[in-house]
């Protein structure tokens, strides 16, 4: 580890902030300098995968700040990095003002910053900023709407972290320290408080049922970054602290499962595009929760693919499905949602093929089955997308003009997803891609013969705020016997 | 009894935040509970003792815990300032929905 890593990492931290803050002086150079600081991501990224050694800092004295940066958390800044200059591609002639791209760039630094700490403090200060932030950006339109949907986001963030700090603190009484290892020998109740928090900010199993709507009723760039990166900010502690205490992992694994099934059945029976886009990611976090070694490739094939699914949808004519299919969309629409649609079931040649077969190596015997069930639901779920009805008639001007920042972001975004295949070229095996043929498929079946033919569907009643609250203190009661009863922590 | 006294008053806050039915009154519930965190941290700082943990040329016996009160003094400021952030966004949402009852927002503003 040198000197110029260590000086790197601290200014790769601090760019965004400073960024930010600095646009405050430029107003006018606001979309390069939020473009600038997604490429210091990328560059320092890159660095950290070409590192053999895992970067461990120690910032001041023993209670300073911790950094840990390792493969995993190139994974994650890589997504990070990506999303965001996707966005900030997508926004470029759509007039945003510079407080826009301030809060952009500053939820890019905190995110940034939750991939890299090792300490519950500084967790805590990144997640609080990040769903500042987030706020900020939910409430940009400053409709009524957006602004209850911003509040209930922050209510509800806001909440779990109070539940966060009580379990750092009962971490700290018993180990005297703030590091993310002082999980192993915890009381079970301070594992339960921590959890609870971080389950709810990653949106996994019923603590991310705040998610559909948030993410449903947000602006479509906003949407990309909320489903793309924001909630993997809460999902990466988790897998971090599976894997430093390893009585954690079960535990970690379990709620993956069951959150890819959770999800599934959510996206399936509804009929609002970006709901269903909002409830796969609620699935899709399962996946990444699902094998904690491989989460950070799972994570950057799931945020290019859904980022490109969000950005391309908010261009729809309607976001309702069963008008979409009366309707013919465009090709050049059809097209990017298709091809991040397949991804998404995990169709060789792209990314979440891959990304798949290096879950589901993995796994457990007993996730794989479940894993499965999910992953033919996940062709299903995006069946509704891909049969859409299209036509070729295009815009006055050609498609390429008519919005060109969508076609640059759909250009890095789909371009991230061919390449990355690069992360585990050991799935290309022919027993492999059969399979995975033979589940999309079969889910594609299912669509045509059952789904489409029946209106099932789940009331959102379980959506209410109250009932959101209520799942922390349900959530904790389990967390706690589960802490207490099996893991012996 | 502190101990209880302040798992009590972060059970309140909780509980507030659940059946309250005002979203000023949740805003408050929430900040009893943030008080109620802070509390725990203050209480957890002093179990070694009380005394203010400065060099000096006494002799050095129970002092405080300075760590926990150095990082809730973090929590405290972003606390506030969420919760400054969140009454503006009350404020906005009052010129339409005077009542503030959650159960009309919600009923009015789902898709």
């Amino acid at each position: 580890m040198g000197v110029p890593m260590i000086a790197f990492t601290v200014l790769w931290v601090t760019v965004p902030f400073l960024l930010g803050f600095g646009i405050y002086l430029l107003p006018r150079g606001d979309r390069l300098l939020t473009l600038g600081g997604t490429l210091v991501s990328i560059a320092y990224a890159t660095t950290l995968f070409l590192q053999a050694a895992p970067l461990d800092l120690h910032l001041l004295d023993s209670f300073g700040v911790t950094l840990l940066a390792d493969n995993l958390s190139a994974w994650f800044i890589l997504t990070n990095a990506l999303v965001t200059a996707a966005v900030i591609l997508y926004c470029w002639e759509t007039g945003k003002s510079a407080f826009f791209y301030i809060q952009v760039i500053i939820l890019h630094g905190s995110i940034n910053a939750t991939f890299v700490c090792a300490d519950f403090i500084s967790l805590y200060v990144a997640l609080e900023v990040i769903g500042i932030a987030a706020f900020l950006l939910i409430a940009y339109p400053r409709g009524d709407r957006s602004l209850w949907v911003a509040l209930r986001y922050l209510f509800v963030s806001n909440t779990a972290m109070l539940f966060y700090l009580v379990g750092v603190i009962l971490v700290y009484q018993t180990h005297t320290s703030f590091a993310f290892s002082g999980l192993h020998g915890a009381p079970p109740e301070a594992l339960a408080l921590i959890l609870v928090g971080l389950l709810t900010k990653g949106g996994v199993f019923v603590s991310g049922l705040w998610l559909p709507l948030t993410h449903s009723e947000a602006e479509s760039p906003v949407s990309a970054l909320l489903s793309g990166v924001v909630v993997k900010a809460g999902v990466f502690p988790l897998v971090r602290c599976a894997l430093l205490v390893e009585e954690l992992d079960p535990l970690v694994r379990l709620f993956g499962v069951a959150a890819a099934l959770l999800g599934v059945v959510y996206a399936l029976v509804e009929t609002d595009a970006k709901r269903v886009l909002a409830c796969s990611t609620l699935s899709q976090m399962g996946w990444v929760l699902a094998a904690p070694e491989v989460a950070g490739f799972y994570a950057l094939a799931h945020g290019l693919a859904k980022g490109a699914l969000f950005l391309t949808v908010g261009n729809l004519p309607s976001r309702d499905l069963r008008v979409l299919r009366q309707q013919p969309i465009y090709t050049s629409l059809w097209l990017p949602l298709t091809v991040a649609g397949l991804s998404m079931s995990g169709f060789p040649g792209l990314v979440g093929f891959a990304a798949k077969f290096s879950t589901l190596k993995h796994a457990f015997p007993w996730q794989v089955i479940a894993l499965n069930v999910a992953a033919t639901g996940t062709a299903l779920v995006y069946a509704k997308f891909i049969f859409l009805p299209h036509q070729s008639n295009q815009p006055r001007g050609g498609w390429a003009s008519a919005k060109p920042g969508l076609w640059m972001a759909l250009t890095l975004l789909i371009g991230g997803l061919v390449v990355a295949n690069i992360g585990f070229l050991g799935a290309y095996t022919w027993g492999n891609g059969l399979k995975v043929l033979a589940i999309i498929a079969g889910g594609w079946l299912i669509n045509e013969g059952v789904i489409q033919r029946t209106g099932f569907s789940l009331s959102q009643s379980l959506e209410a705020f109250e009932h959101l609250i209520g799942f922390m203190s349900l959530m904790l009661i389990v967390l706690f016997w589960m802490g207490w009863s099996w893991l012996a922590i | 009894m502190l101990h209880a006294c302040v798992y009590a008053t972060i059970l309140l806050g909780f509980f507030g935040l659940i059946f309250k039915e005002n979203l000023v009154m949740k805003i408050i519930a929430m900040d009893v509970m943030s008080t109620g965190v802070i509390a725990l941290f203050v209480l957890v700082a002093a179990r070694e003792g009380i005394r203010t943990p400065i060099v000096s040329v006494m002799t050095p016996r129970n002092f405080a815990d300075p760590v926990p009160q150095a990082v809730i003094l973090t929590a405290i400021v972003i606390g506030f300032s969420i919760q400054a952030l969140m009454l503006v966004g009350v404020m906005k949402l009052a010129r339409d929905n005077p009542t503030l009852e959650i159960r009309e927002i919600e009923k009015g503003y789902r898709p």
